[in-house]
């Protein structure tokens, strides 16, 4: 498999952004739900700061993720009607606006109520604004109701890559399988 | 008599009015490994000072606790519970200086501070200016919050919260008026109202 995608397939780097970033992703969106469930304690703090550190990695592999991907030609899309296309676009550009907006409404969100940042006990990094109530609600929609909708496209865009794999019966899912090679 | 009486007035070291709107109790400590600051909107401070009368001189602070601010409502929030300052059960901490002596930096008091109801003695330096207008006082001490029981068990971890605390006091006193009975308390700005909704 080569780093770079070609006509025919994904490269290794953009398999690894892949699957790698779903991890990461299921692991955030577990920790932000129960970390919201604790009583007010050194635990909840130290699993807020867990978050908070996934949260910046995804931030940062994310804008890695984006020139990359800009960097490299991509594969040619199955046959399909051209509205499937349309909206294959969109949802991907959707998914990595989401995965932008995410870390971003989390880090202002941090910072609009007052709470330090520190990325795994190794670098602290300044707020994007000042504490103030008013944007605190409004990061907070913005995080919450941006994770529902990030939830909600990565769940159709598994539903959809399934159903190119089981019943159009084309590439789209086997080439961005992590096991497979280029060839399919 | 009468004259040993008044003799005995001028000596005695003046207490000065605490100018509320200029004077600040300010406290810093880390959190994660990044600073974080708050204030006492509120405290008393009966301020009794003269230079040339060190042993007639005293300090004497009430600090209301719920007028903190660490511009942090669930940080605030925190701090209010039995784990932290328990403000149900201990809602004012004290300042008293026992003693104060000349030392070749300057002035440093020996002060009990007094947490959660428990008291350490301090050394207080500080720094005076007196002028025609009144005076002002500026110190800088450390604490230890563990000595006074601040984030006790899981919290005590000094990773998560600092244990060192810099506590930052500034006064400005007002004129001592002559021949006029010193204001012995003043109450800073608003104790008993709730905090501007931030």
């Amino acid at each position: 498999m080569a780093l770079r995608s070609t006509a025919g397939g994904w490269g290794s780097v953009t398999r690894t952004f892949h699957w790698g970033m779903l991890v990461l992703l299921l692991g955030i969106v577990s920790v932000g739900y129960y970390m919201t469930t604790l009583p007010l304690g050194p635990v909840k703090l130290k699993i807020y700061a867990l978050h908070k550190s996934i949260g910046l990695t995804l931030l940062v592999l994310a804008i890695l993720r984006a020139l990359w991907r800009l960097s490299e030609q991509r594969p040619a899309l199955p046959v399909m009607p051209i509205w499937q296309v349309r909206v294959a676009h969109s949802a991907h550009l959707l998914l990595y606006g989401l995965l932008l907006l995410m870390p971003l409404s989390g880090w202002l969100y941090n910072s609009a109520s007052g709470f330090p940042l520190q990325w795994f006990h190794v670098l602290n990094l300044p707020a994007l604004a000042r504490a103030d109530p008013h944007l605190k609600v409004l990061a907070r929609s913005v995080h919450e109701i941006g994770a529902v909708a990030l939830i909600g496209v990565v769940a159709l865009h598994a539903l959809v890559a399934l159903k190119h794999h089981f019943i159009d019966n084309d590439v789209t899912l086997r080439r961005m399988l992590p096991w497979r090679g280029d060839r399919f | 008599m009468a004259l040993a009486f008044v003799a005995t007035l001028a000596v005695a070291a003046p207490v000065y009015p605490v100018v509320a709107a200029r004077s600040s109790l300010a406290f810093s400590g880390t959190q994660q490994g990044e600073r974080f600051n708050g204030v006492f909107r509120a405290f008393d401070a009966r301020i009794q000072y003269a230079p040339d009368d060190l042993a007639g001189s005293h300090f004497d602070v009430t600090i209301p606790l719920k007028s903190l601010d660490s511009k942090n409502s669930e940080r605030d929030a925190a701090l209010a519970t039995a784990d932290w300052f328990d403000f149900t059960h201990f809602p004012n901490a004290t300042f008293r200086t026992v003693a104060m002596h000349m030392t070749a930096t300057g002035v440093v008091a020996d002060a009990d501070v007094t947490i959660k109801g428990r008291t350490r003695r301090i050394a207080f330096p500080f720094t005076w200016k007196g002028a025609a207008s009144g005076a002002t006082l500026d110190a800088r001490v450390t604490l230890d919050r563990l000595d006074y029981g601040l984030g006790t068990g899981d919290w005590a971890d000094d990773a998560m919260i600092g244990r060192k605390v810099e506590v930052t006091v500034r006064l400005v006193l007002g004129p001592v008026v002559p021949g006029e009975v010193p204001v012995a308390k003043s109450t800073l700005k608003s104790v008993g109202q709730p905090k501007p909704k931030r």
